[in-house]
């Protein structure tokens, strides 16, 4: 499912030039969940970004399902993230003039992945699939943060995308709903999805299939644990 | 460099794009500004010594002679400050080379001593000075109405005698005059001896004269001009007229005003509203820098410290805009100068630089930005360390208000136009100003449109009022049915009438008799004039002394009502009459018509000769109007009478629009300097959109919209703004259009235009919101596409 070869991220900083990933070599199959770890500024958040192709490597290649992203242009590369990957972020990044429902129907929209008429059922089934569907109609502002976070989740899926990358997830979340946020991503995995996080939580790391440890920008040899 | 002085450099470098637009907004109102400084800077000194230095007449008396004993006894009344003779001859001279037959009117004064010139004075310019007896010297401006060379001879035809060739020497200024090319009519200046007054009935006796003290005192100088009059009578001569024109007031100060008054509206409009623009732009880039802020008053910085970065850094662009600005305005305020100048038949070429104007723009140019960011700076350096890096300064929520909750209910549009739609909403205050600034903008664009239409549409509809062709003027009164005869051998003309006529003198409000009108007898039944009344009726048989005024007499007299009485003077003695009606027309000259029964009975003639008919030609179009008014010429030239005047009402009617067409420029070059300021307001409206949604922007991009959707995602919103401004501008056009067709119509004929709505003018500025709403769009637009989403979603 994802392959990645000899991937190196340069930054170039007043300071110098910064290496955020050295000679990454990583492979993630279908169906895994891999928590990502490491200290704060270990690389851990390049590499996702690497692995949602919201970044490009400076050296290397991304190979995800058979595509080479880093060669993509722009425009394809976007159509490709919308179809390919749903991307959960730490701060919800919900759309706060459209309501619930309609933040979900976004990506369908963007890349016209289903008929007009059958995206708002659909994203009604993914907010029932979340436990928010009776939010739907209302704007993010007047969501907790637990359900926001659902909420996201729920655009990740929109595309129905095979791979579901989340940046710190839980990380502006009490420990109950962190605790159900990962149990979404659980059974997500068990649909068959690839899904990769990278969070700081005990739980996630430990209901991960696998836990891939990044430190000063290179990857530890893994450490995979047993899912409960 | 101290580090903070650097830091305000460096924001300025960090961000060119909205510096840019910073400066550009500080530009033009600099520009607008500077502009209109630098103009009346000019023009202003020239104008109020230029006319004052021609000496012109207070008043100028019709007589039957021009002798130096004329002269002295006007000289020897009581108030009468100087009197000199200056004989005219209302001539025509031919344009287009001798092989063609077209006349224009030409107006030769003849001057007693070109070196000791008393009043009216005019300047040498070029070539001969004085001229000799078959010489000319034509008023400068009326060079290229004659088509002439030095050097050529002008052919003239002068009243009384046939053709006489003058040779055009040389060209003098008289600021006094209005330009000949807005006129229409050719100046020329010839001596006392010259040979075009040989023969009797060429010229008409002009004697004019200058008040002593109170000049400017309209009534002082009637009561003078008829002390002179009385003492010319008591000596035996005729004064058939006195003519008293406004005084110190040049002949075109009605139309400077009314670009003075556009002019000025209009610039500081752009000022002011640049001066918003600079206002909101700076709250914008201060609300960025609250985390600075914070971090600066962690570190030790006073608030009065960190206002100081901001307002250095704010005098930074506005330094940079006046170095742009002050040049730009410097060359186009002084070239309108120029041509407002030539308007006025002025010159500006020795005006000094105008000093006092540019220390007016460097300072306004700093202080106002300055001014406009005093606010922002001040509640930005206020903000606490605890506000700025600890609490979460969230935006206000979406959903809060009525016409969010109204769009929040709208889910049938597509999610990006929809979310365009509400993003659009959120920032309703930036919102209004930039649909406001554009909608200002686009309603002076309009209104020009509008004030163009209107005065097309009652320029038009006057002259269709006036259902003839030619007016024909012959030298000599003749029998009508003479004159009958003869126009029936011209094949053009389909038929005319002979209109009596009287100058007389209006007995104003004061019972005193002032103001010279003109008497027009007119068959009732004639279908030649047909214009609308604004009050009462046309003339009938059944009222042997009820008249008609026009909207001018009642500019003179406001008490004159209908069913009321108006005096008029005659010959010494005083006539009333019934008004029935007030018409319309478009005409400064004060006009009365009464049934041609009254006119016979003031002046004594008889109705059975005439001088000057009313031609209908069998077609209507210039071209046919040129080729009767050619035949008519030669018909009456080989029956030995001569035609002393011919218009052609085609020509009357370009003449004036000729005139409107120069309001028209300036209007919407005006228009354009409003409009440039709502472009600005709207491109930097939707780049501080596109920064502060920066995020937004990455998450889209992440989840899967390309650079092209978030790219027309900004285009779309800068059409909804161009739309919904396009909306307000309309309805704001019409009180504009209102007032500025009011103004003008009332400066130029003294009555306010129909209020005229045009379409083609809410199409044009559709169109044109459109192509600059895409134009302002395109660099945000291209901000926003570039963003990676990492940088997006970096964004703090």
């Amino acid at each position: 499912m994802i392959r990645l070869r000899g991937v190196t991220k340069t930054y170039q900083t007043p300071a110098g030039s910064f290496a955020a990933l050295r000679q990454v070599d990583l492979e993630i199959e279908t169906g895994e969940l891999v928590a990502v770890v490491g200290r704060s500024g270990s690389g851990k958040s390049t590499l996702l970004n690497m692995v949602a192709g919201i970044d490009r490597p400076s050296a290397g290649s991304v190979i995800i399902g058979g595509t080479s992203i880093e060669r993509l242009p722009a425009d394809r590369l976007a159509a490709w993230r919308g179809r390919m990957v749903g991307v959960v972020f730490q701060f919800f990044q919900l759309l706060p003039t459209l309501t619930v429902a309609e933040n979900v129907m976004l990506p369908m929209d963007f890349c016209g992945t289903y008929p007009a008429r059958e995206r708002r059922p659909r994203a009604l089934d993914l907010l029932a699939r979340v436990d928010v569907a009776d939010q739907a109609d209302k704007l993010p502002s007047a969501l907790s943060g637990g359900q926001q976070q659902r909420v996201a989740i729920a655009r990740a899926l929109a595309n129905d995308p095979p791979l579901i990358v989340a940046d710190e997830p839980t990380g502006n979340l009490d420990s109950t709903t962190s605790e159900a946020i990962f149990r979404l991503f659980s059974d997500l995995r068990a649909d068959g999805k690839t899904v990769v996080i990278v969070t700081h939580e005990r739980e996630a790391v430990s209901g991960a299939g696998r836990t891939v440890t990044i430190a000063d920008g290179c990857v530890s040899p893994d450490r995979t644990a047993q899912f409960a | 460099m101290a580090p903070r002085w650097q830091k305000a450099l460096s924001d300025i470098a960090a961000r060119p794009g909205r510096s840019a637009l910073a400066i550009l907004a500080m530009t033009v109102g600099v520009f607008a500004l500077g502009t209109l400084a630098f103009k009346m800077a000019i023009l202003s000194p020239v104008l109020a010594s230029m006319y004052g230095h021609t000496r012109p007449a207070s008043a100028t008396l019709s007589t039957d002679g021009v002798e130096d004993s004329v002269v002295a006894i006007a000289r020897a009344v009581a108030g009468v400050g100087d009197a000199e003779a200056r004989p005219t001859i209302v001539a025509r001279v031919r344009i287009g080379g001798a092989g063609k037959d077209e006349w224009i009117p030409a107006i030769l004064f003849v001057v007693r001593d070109f070196e000791r010139q008393r009043i009216d004075l005019f300047k040498p310019d070029t070539g001969t000075w004085p001229p000799g007896d078959d010489e000319v010297l034509l008023e400068r401006s009326a060079v290229r109405v004659a088509g002439a060379a030095a050097g050529d001879a002008l052919a003239l035809r002068i009243p009384g005698g046939d053709e006489r060739a003058l040779r055009f020497t040389g060209t003098v200024h008289a600021a006094g005059l209005a330009p000949a090319w807005m006129e229409h009519v050719v100046y020329g200046f010839v001596p006392w001896t010259t040979v075009a007054r040989n023969g009797p009935h060429r010229e008409s006796a002009q004697l004019k004269i200058v008040v002593a003290e109170h000049e400017l005192d309209e009534g002082h100088i009637h009561e003078v001009a008829d002390r002179v009059k009385a003492a010319l009578v008591a000596r035996g001569h005729e004064v058939t007229r006195v003519e008293v024109p406004a005084p110190g007031r040049h002949p075109h100060a009605a139309q400077m005003d009314t670009f003075m008054y556009l002019l000025g509206t209009f610039g500081l409009l752009a000022f002011l509203l640049s001066s918003v623009l600079v206002a909101s732009m700076i709250h914008s880039l201060q609300s960025e820098q609250v985390r600075q802020v914070g971090v600066m008053k962690a570190i030790g910085a006073t608030s009065r410290q960190i206002a100081g970065i901001y307002l250095a850094q704010v005098g930074m662009l506005a330094a940079v805009a006046l170095a742009i600005g002050t040049p730009l305005a410097w060359m186009v305020g002084s070239a309108y100068a120029r041509f407002s100048a030539g308007i006025l038949n002025a010159d500006v070429s020795g005006s000094p630089f105008p000093w006092p104007a540019l220390v007016l723009v460097i300072a306004a140019g700093m202080i106002v930005p300055l001014l406009a960011a005093l606010g922002p700076v001040a509640m930005a350096a206020r903000v606490t360390v605890h506000q700025a890096l600890v609490e979460e300064i969230a935006p206000r929520a979406f959903g809060t208000g009525r016409i969010e909750r109204l769009l929040a209910g709208i889910a049938w549009l597509p999610r990006p136009l929809l979310l365009m739609l509400r993003t659009a909403f959120v920032r309703r205050g930036r919102l209004a100003l930039t649909v406001g600034m554009l909608a200002i903008g686009g309603a002076m664009f309009m209104a020009a449109v509008n004030v163009s239409a209107g005065w097309n549409r009652a320029v038009n509809d006057d002259f269709a009022r006036r259902r003839y062709d030619l007016t024909l003027r012959v030298a000599q009164e003749r029998p009508v049915d003479e004159l009958d005869a003869i126009l029936a051998t011209v094949p053009e003309v389909v038929r005319a009438e002979y209109w009596t006529g009287a100058s007389v003198y209006l007995i104003g409000a004061s019972g005193v008799a002032s103001q010279p009108i003109t008497m027009l007898g007119i068959d009732p039944a004639s279908t030649m004039l047909n214009f609308k009344q604004s009050a009462g009726r046309w003339l009938d048989d059944g009222t042997p002394d009820g008249v008609v005024i026009n909207n001018a007499v009642v500019a003179l007299n406001p008490t004159l009502r209908t069913g009321g009485r108006i005096g008029v003077r005659f010959e010494g003695r005083t006539h009333e009459y019934t008004i029935l009606g007030v018409t319309r027309e478009l005409t400064p000259q004060p006009i009365l018509y009464a049934c041609p029964p009254v006119i016979t009975a003031i002046t004594g003639e008889t109705g059975k000769t005439a001088r000057t008919m009313r031609i209908v030609t069998r077609e209507h179009t210039g071209d046919a109007q040129l080729a009767a008014a050619n035949a008519l010429e030669r018909t009456f030239a080989s029956r030995g009478l001569e035609v002393a005047a011919l218009q052609r009402m085609e020509d009357a009617k370009k003449g004036i629009l000729d005139h409107l067409v120069i309001i028209m420029v300036i209007l919407t070059l005006s228009a354009s300097m409003v409009v440039l300021v709502g472009a600005i307001g709207l491109t930097s409206t939707l780049t501080i959109n596109v920064i502060q949604r920066t995020r937004e922007i990455g998450v889209m991009s992440a989840i899967g919209a390309t650079p092209r959707t978030i790219a027309g995602q900004v285009w779309s919103e800068a059409l909804l703004i161009g739309l919904l401004s396009w909306g307000v501008a309309a309805l704001l056009s019409v009180p504009v259009t209102w007032a500025l067709q009011s103004v003008t119509g009332r400066m130029f004929f003294r009555i306010p235009l129909e209020l005229t709505l045009s379409f083609s003018a809410a199409g044009l500025w559709l169109v044109l919101v459109v192509v600059l709403s895409t134009f302002s769009s395109l660099y945000p637009s291209w901000r926003a596409a570039r963003l990676t989403v990492r940088e997006a979603l970096a964004h703090v």
